[in-house]
């Protein structure tokens, strides 16, 4: 069925943004087509998959993929389908494999995705090449520190170019490890809710706002147990804290916000800890990384760097999200600070933490006020009228400005009015 | 069939968490004791691995001032919960604690959409001039390795 052109200027109008682009199931179908079919989309991190034969399943919009890693030590990324029938090829989450074998007629693939055996072969016409029926890899596929992305869509700029200014801020959580390398492999907490992905990012980036609102009693609780006081994050509000980023991605920079020292000697594993990161880093980089806070980051479209973990976003449909929060471990450190890692993630984050489950419920009220046509407007214009523009085409603005997620919104504008491919 | 006594504690506490009475099913603890909801796998290295829930004592009251703080959204407003509990299983060769496994449903209503949570939860408890006490309790949720829905409040 035809649909009727949809004018995303009139929808995204400078710091005005209509509910429609939060409740519409033909914006829905279209942002398929137009991000997450087109652009490059974050599957996850190499750490998942450390020997030959691991692998994840993975999803880029609707579709199914499978994250391998090959004998040769390669991740390799297919579509999760069967070349014969098209059956899910592979429907364990995780795990290893010395092949792999459709269950519906036994199909079987190596870990690299060559057709091994079609079963029951002296059935097939003697000129059937098997090296036709490999599994299908996903058009591109691309790594920056491990954080492996792919693409569905065979054009389009390289991941470099996609990345650009971000790769600066995913190298400072990197960099938390003495050797550069974060470890995803402590498991996944997964979530649902009903409300629209978008709103996912704009909550995760714009803490400092709607922190005092809905986080008060868990930075009351932090504070009380650590000594160290959140609210001043947003009581004296300083300038380039919050940062976009061209290419649609999202920061809040915390370098210039002091945060008060923790209190006492140091532990053992701790002191350890800093040792390492001033072998590593020197000694101004190393207190930087060390008594900041890493910046938190947005990765257009689904990925995010939040204080203890990375977390993954997955649309389901115009009004339902899956969110996956996997704490950050690191390499190269005592393990006293990876299990304080842990402990501190699941303090704030996952179904049963301290932060994040109010900003899930506030944003399953956000979809249902949504609905209300009256002023049709969201408004994200805090700090517009003194943003600073950087030459690339970023901006920054003040703690609690929301320059950023102008950025996002034009960003998704030109993506979502780009003449899209919009066949399935 | 189950110890009598042990029955009516757990059911206690069933009630305890339905009606949101966060201080009293705290007072059912030992003081020390831990509370677990593993997460992906019932058992996993809690070292290593990430749980839903994983509280030592103090992390324990902190959970339940935050529950009872009036500001956790998701309690805004108060769900309606019932849950019952059934299947229980008791090991008392331990000389001074006691192990108990038992099932749960547990039904919660907030608006007009109805959830349904299950699992086992294992309890040791201990004999205390106070009755029973819970020195650790491991909730085995059926939907730990799933996308879930939120969980704010007493499992």
């Amino acid at each position: 069925m035809p649909t009727a052109p949809i004018d995303f200027n009139a929808l995204i109008d400078g710091a005005h943004i209509s509910g429609r682009l939060y409740r519409d199931p033909a914006i829905f179908e279209r942002e398929l087509n137009a991000i997450w079919y087109k652009v490059w989309v974050y599957l996850g991190h190499a750490s998942e998959l450390p020997n030959a034969g691991d692998f994840v399943r993975r999803q880029i919009g609707r579709q199914p993929v499978l994250m391998v890693r090959d004998d040769d030590g390669r991740i390799n990324v297919f579509f999760n389908r069967c070349r014969h029938r098209g059956n899910l090829v592979c429907r364990r989450e995780q795990g290893q494999v010395d092949a792999i074998t459709c269950p519906y007629h036994g199909w079987t693939y190596a870990r690299s995705g060559e057709l091994i055996e079609p079963t029951f072969e002296e059935g097939y016409a003697a000129d059937m090449r098997r090296e036709d029926f490999g599994l299908t890899r996903v058009p591109r596929v691309a790594e920056y520190r491990g954080l492996v992305f792919a693409s569905v869509s065979p054009d389009g700029i390289a991941l470099d170019e996609h990345l650009g200014p971000v790769k600066e801020f995913i190298d400072l959580f990197m960099d938390l490890s003495p050797t550069g390398e974060i470890d995803l492999g402590a498991g996944t907490q997964k979530l649902r809710y009903k409300g629209n992905w978008k709103m996912l990012p704009e909550n995760s980036l714009e803490g400092d706002y709607h922190g005092p609102f809905i986080h008060r009693i868990a930075f009351e609780l932090h504070a009380k147990a650590t000594g160290l006081s959140m609210s001043s994050l947003y009581q004296n509000e300083v300038p380039d804290v919050i940062r976009y980023l061209p290419g649609g991605h999202m920061v809040e920079d915390y370098r210039g916000a002091s945060m008060a020292p923790a209190q006492g000697e140091p532990s053992a594993g701790r002191a350890a800890y800093v040792a390492a990161m001033e072998r590593a880093y020197g000694k101004d980089k190393a207190r930087q990384l060390t008594t900041t806070i890493a910046p938190l980051v947005y990765v257009f479209p689904n990925l995010l760097y939040i204080m203890t973990h990375i977390r993954r976003v997955q649309p389901v449909s115009v009004d339902e999200t899956y969110v996956y929060y996997q704490p950050m471990l690191l390499k190269g450190v005592p393990p006293e600070i990876n299990s304080g890692r842990l402990r501190f993630h699941e303090f704030g984050f996952g179904p049963a933490g301290f932060i994040s489950p109010d900003d899930i419920e506030i944003m399953e009220r956000n979809q249902i006020g949504i609905q209300a046509s009256g002023n049709d407007r969201s408004f994200i214009g805090r700090g517009l009228h003194r943003d600073r523009i950087s030459g690339d085409g970023g901006a920054s603005g003040f703690t609690m400005d929301e320059c950023h997620l102008r950025g996002m919104w034009q960003h998704y504008r030109a993506l979502m009015q780009a003449p899209a491919d919009l066949s399935p | 069939m189950a110890d009598p006594q042990i029955e009516r504690f757990l059911y206690r506490e069933a009630l305890l968490m339905d009606e949101h009475r966060f201080d009293e099913w705290l007072a059912l603890w030992a003081e020390g004791g831990s509370y677990w909801v593993p997460c992906n796998a019932d058992d996993i290295d809690p070292t290593r691995q990430v749980s839903i829930i994983y509280d030592d004592y103090a992390r324990l009251r902190q959970r339940i001032d935050r529950l009872k703080s009036g500001s956790v959204q998701a309690l805004d407003p108060l769900p309606r919960m019932r849950r019952l509990i059934s299947n229980i299983e008791t090991d008392a060769s331990a000389a001074d604690e006691v192990t108990v496994g038992s099932n749960f449903i547990l039904c919660i209503a907030r608006g007009v959409d109805q959830q349904l949570w299950s699992g086992r939860s294992i309890h040791r408890l201990r004999h205390s001039g106070e009755g029973l006490k819970i020195t650790h309790k491991k909730v085995l949720l059926i939907n730990n390795d799933q996308e879930m829905p939120l969980l704010q409040f007493l499992i």
